[in-house]
C-alpha cells in the first residue's frame, strides 16, 4: 500500500482502503471538464449558428442559460447520475466517495460543487481576464486566491474546501486483478528442499512479500537470471542453508522457500506471533 | 463447504482458504462489471440479491485474509474487489425526482426556520446598507458616484431631470417582447453568479458575505434616495418592489447561507472546525438552493412583468404578493405537528 491510502469504514465494519487521487489527476479531471463543457458549448453554438434554425434572441437566451448550466449545475448533475464521477473524472479514472463510509448523498454533491465557484471559477476567470486590481486590494485578493488554490496541496488528503464542507474524498477507481497463488505447487512431487524452523525463523512478512514480488515474473534476460541467483545465494547464506543448491535449481529453491516460509509465518501469526520483518527478534529482546 | 479433492490437502492453509472462495469472488467481479457498465437497474432481482450476499462474503473474506494470509497479491485483490463492490452497493438509491420533492416540501422550509441567526445577519447587512446609503445621500449626493459604478447608473444620476428619472421607471426601454427573454436570462445568470459568490465567500468567517451584501444595500439606499429627492419615492418603491422583494431576499438568503458557514468557522462550539463546517453545510446549502430558485423567479418578474406592468399599485401588489407566497411556503410547509413556532424570518 502506498502512503496515499485512506481507510473507509463501510457499515459492514471491515475497513477498506482507497488510494487518494493525486493532485495531478484532480487538476487533469478539472481541466478536462472545463474543456468538455466550454468546448461542447462552443461547438454547439457554431453548429446552431451555421444551421441558422434558431432566431438570434432565442440563441442569446439559450447561450446565457447554458453558460450558467455548465458551471456549478453540470458538476452536480453528473456526479449525481454517475455516482461521484464527472466526465473528466471518468476519463482520468477518479471518483468522489463519502468519507464516512456511507453512500454519497445529494447534499454532499451539491455542497462540494457549490464551493467550486470560489475555488475554481473565480480565480480562473480573474486570472484569464487579467483584471487584477492594483494596490493592496489586488494584492490581498491575489494572496487569498493563491491561498485557496494551495489548500488542496498542503493537506494530506488533497481536500478542497468543498470536500471539507461536504465530507467527501476524491480517490482513484479501484482496480482488481487477481494474480495466481505462488504457494500452489505446479507439479505434484515431494519437496526437494526442506527447511526447518531455524531456517524459517530469520525472515518476516516484509521479506516474504518482497520475495513474492520477485517471483511474480520468471526471469528471461541474463540480468534477471543473474539477479535471481544473487537473491538465492543471499538467502542461502543468511539462513545458513548448508546443502548444495545447483544454479539450475535456484528458481525452484526460491519458490519452495517462499511456500514453506509463508506457511511457517502464517501459522506463527495464528499463534499470536506476528513477524513484520527480519528485525522481529531484536524487538523482542529489547 | 463442500469436501475438497485430496490434492487440496497438499495446499497450505491460506491457499486452501483462497481456493475455496475464489469462485465466489470471480462471480462477484462479473456482476460488478455489469453493474458498473449499465447500472444496478440493469440487473435482475436474483442477481441483485446475489450481489449483496457475495459482497458480504467478500468483505468477510477480506477480514479473515488480513489475519491469516501473507499473500500480498490476494490482499490487494480483495481490497480492490471490496472497494468496487462497496461503491456499487452503496451507490445513491434515491431517485432524483424523490430527492427534489423532499427538498422542496420539507428540506428547504425547515432549514430556513432553523437558521434564524444567519438570516438576521443577512437581512441586517442589507437593511443597514440601505439605511446608510440613504442617509449619506442626503448629506452629500456625491456619495452616489462612490457607490454606484458608472456603467450601472445609465444616466440615472443626481441632477438628472425628474422627467428623465420618471421615464426610466415607466418606459419599457424600447425592448420588444422577444428581447425580454434575453434580458431575463441575463439577469438570472448574472444574479445567480453573485448569489453563489456571496454564499461561497461566507466560509471566510462571514465577513466578505456581509460586506458584499452591505454594499448591495448601499447601492439600493443611494438609488432610492436619489428618486426620493426627485419626489418619485412611491413610484420607485413600486418599481423596486415588483422584483426586489424576491431578488433582494434571495441575496440576503445567500448571505445568510454564507454567514452560516462563517459562523461555523468562527464559533465551532464543541466540534472541530471541519466538523462544524460539515454540520452547518446542511442548512447553508439549502439556503443557497432556495436563493437560486428565488432568483429565477425574480429574473422572470424583472425581465417580463416589470416591463409589461406600468402601474405602480399593481407592481406593489405583485411584488409583495409574491413575497407573501414565499413567506407562507417557508413558514408553514413541512411542519411537524408539535414543533414550536419559529421566528418570522422572511421580509
Amino acid at each position: 500500500m502506498s502512503n496515499r491510502a485512506e481507510n473507509i469504514r463501510p457499515p459492514e465494519g471491515v475497513p477498506i482502503s482507497f488510494e487518494i487521487a493525486s493532485g495531478g489527476s484532480r487538476f487533469g479531471a478539472q481541466f478536462l471538464d472545463i474543456l468538455i463543457t466550454f468546448g461542447g458549448l462552443l461547438l454547439l453554438f457554431i453548429g446552431l449558428i451555421w444551421a441558422g434554425l434558431i432566431a438570434a434572441s432565442m440563441l442569446a437566451t439559450l447561450f446565457l442559460l447554458l453558460i450558467f448550466f455548465i458551471r456549478v449545475p453540470y458538476y452536480i448533475f453528473s456526479e449525481l447520475v454517475w455516482n461521484g464521477r464527472t466526465l473528466g473524472k471518468r476519463i482520468v479514472k477518479i471518483r468522489v466517495i463519502s468519507a464516512d463510509g456511507g453512500r454519497l448523498t445529494p447534499h454532499q454533491i451539491v455542497a462540494r460543487n457549490l464551493m467550486k465557484e470560489v475555488e475554481v471559477f473565480m480565480p480562473a476567470t480573474t486570472l484569464m481576464s487579467g483584471t487584477l486590481e492594483s494596490g493592496w486590494v489586488g494584492l490581498a485578493l491575489g494572496g487569498w486566491m493563491v491561498g485557496v488554490l494551495l489548500v488542496p496541496l498542503i493537506n494530506k488528503k488533497h481536500l478542497r474546501l468543498g470536500d471539507m464542507i461536504a465530507g467527501t474524498l476524491v480517490v482513484d477507481n479501484p482496480k482488481a486483478i487477481l494474480l495466481p497463488d505462488l504457494a500452489v505447487r505446479k507439479s505434484v512431487q515431494k519437496p526437494t528442499f526442506v527447511f526447518d524452523a531455524s531456517h524459517l525463523d530469520v525472515y518476516g512478512r516484509y521479506e516474504l512479500q518482497t520475495l513474492e514480488e520477485i517471483l511474480r515474473e520468471s526471469p528471461k534476460s541474463p540480468q534477471a537470471i543473474a539477479r535471481i541467483s544473487e537473491v538465492a545465494r543471499t538467502i542461502q547464506r543468511k539462513i545458513d542453508y548448508v546443502e548444495q543448491v545447483l544454479p539450475t535449481d535456484y528458481w525452484d529453491f526460491l519458490s519452495e522457500f517462499y511456500r514453506q516460509q509463508r506457511e511457517y509465518l502464517e501459522s506463527r501469526q495464528l499463534f499470536g506471533d506476528a513477524r513484520e520483518s527480519k528485525f522481529h527478534n531484536k524487538n523482542k529482546q529489547e | 463447504m463442500t469436501i475438497r479433492p485430496t490434492r487440496n490437502t497438499d495446499l497450505i492453509r491460506s491457499s486452501r482458504f483462497r481456493a475455496e472462495r475464489e469462485a465466489g469472488w470471480k462471480k462477484l467481479e462479473t456482476l460488478l462489471s455489469w453493474a458498473e457498465r449499465s447500472g444496478v437497474g440493469a440487473l435482475r432481482y436474483e442477481q441483485v440479491h446475489e450481489l449483496a450476499s457475495l459482497y458480504r462474503q467478500a468483505m468477510n473474506s477480506l477480514s479473515v485474509a488480513r489475519s491469516i494470509s501473507m499473500d500480498k497479491a490476494l490482499l490487494a485483490y480483495l481490497e480492490a474487489l471490496c472497494a468496487r463492490a462497496y461503491l456499487v452497493v452503496y451507490a445513491p438509491q434515491e431517485g432524483i425526482r424523490g430527492a427534489i420533492w423532499r427538498l422542496f416540501s420539507e428540506g428547504i422550509p425547515r432549514a430556513v426556520r432553523r437558521s434564524s441567526l444567519p438570516l438576521l445577519i443577512g437581512f441586517l447587512a442589507m437593511v443597514l446598507g440601505a439605511v446608510v446609503g440613504y442617509v449619506l445621500y442626503f448629506q452629500d449626493p456625491g456619495w452616489y458616484f462612490t457607490f454606484v459604478p458608472p456603467e450601472m447608473s445609465d444616466g440615472r444620476a443626481p441632477g438628472a431631470s425628474v422627467e428623465y428619472l420618471r421615464s426610466t421607471l415607466f418606459d419599457d426601454g424600447g425592448r420588444n417582447k422577444e428581447t425580454l427573454g434575453v434580458f431575463a436570462s441575463f439577469l438570472f445568470s448574472h444574479n445567480t453568479g453573485i448569489a453563489i459568490f456571496i454564499f461561497a465567500l461566507g466560509i471566510f468567517v462571514t465577513l466578505p458575505s456581509f460586506v458584499l451584501t452591505f454594499y448591495n444595500g448601499l447601492l439600493l439606499g443611494a438609488f432610492f434616495a436619489m428618486y426620493a429627492e426627485a419626489g418619485l419615492a412611491y413610484e420607485v418603491f413600486g418599481w423596486l418592489s415588483i422584483h426586489g422583494v424576491t431578488e433582494l431576499s434571495a441575496i440576503c438568503l445567500a448571505c445568510a447561507g454564507g454567514a452560516q458557514l462563517g459562523l461555523a468557522v468562527l464559533l465551532p462550539g464543541n466540534h472541530t472546525r471541519r466538523q462544524a463546517l460539515q454540520i452547518a453545510g446542511h442548512d447553508a446549502v439549502k439556503l443557497i438552493i432556495l436563493a437560486g430558485l428565488m432568483l429565477i423567479v425574480a429574473a422572470m418578474i424583472e425581465g417580463f412583468l416589470r416591463q409589461l406592468v406600468q402601474d405602480t399599485a399593481i407592481r406593489l401588489a405583485i411584488g409583495w404578493g409574491v413575497g407573501l407566497l414565499w413567506f407562507l411556503w417557508l413558514g408553514f410547509a413541512g411542519r411537524r405537528h408539535n414543533m414550536p413556532a419559529e421566528i418570522e424570518a422572511q421580509a
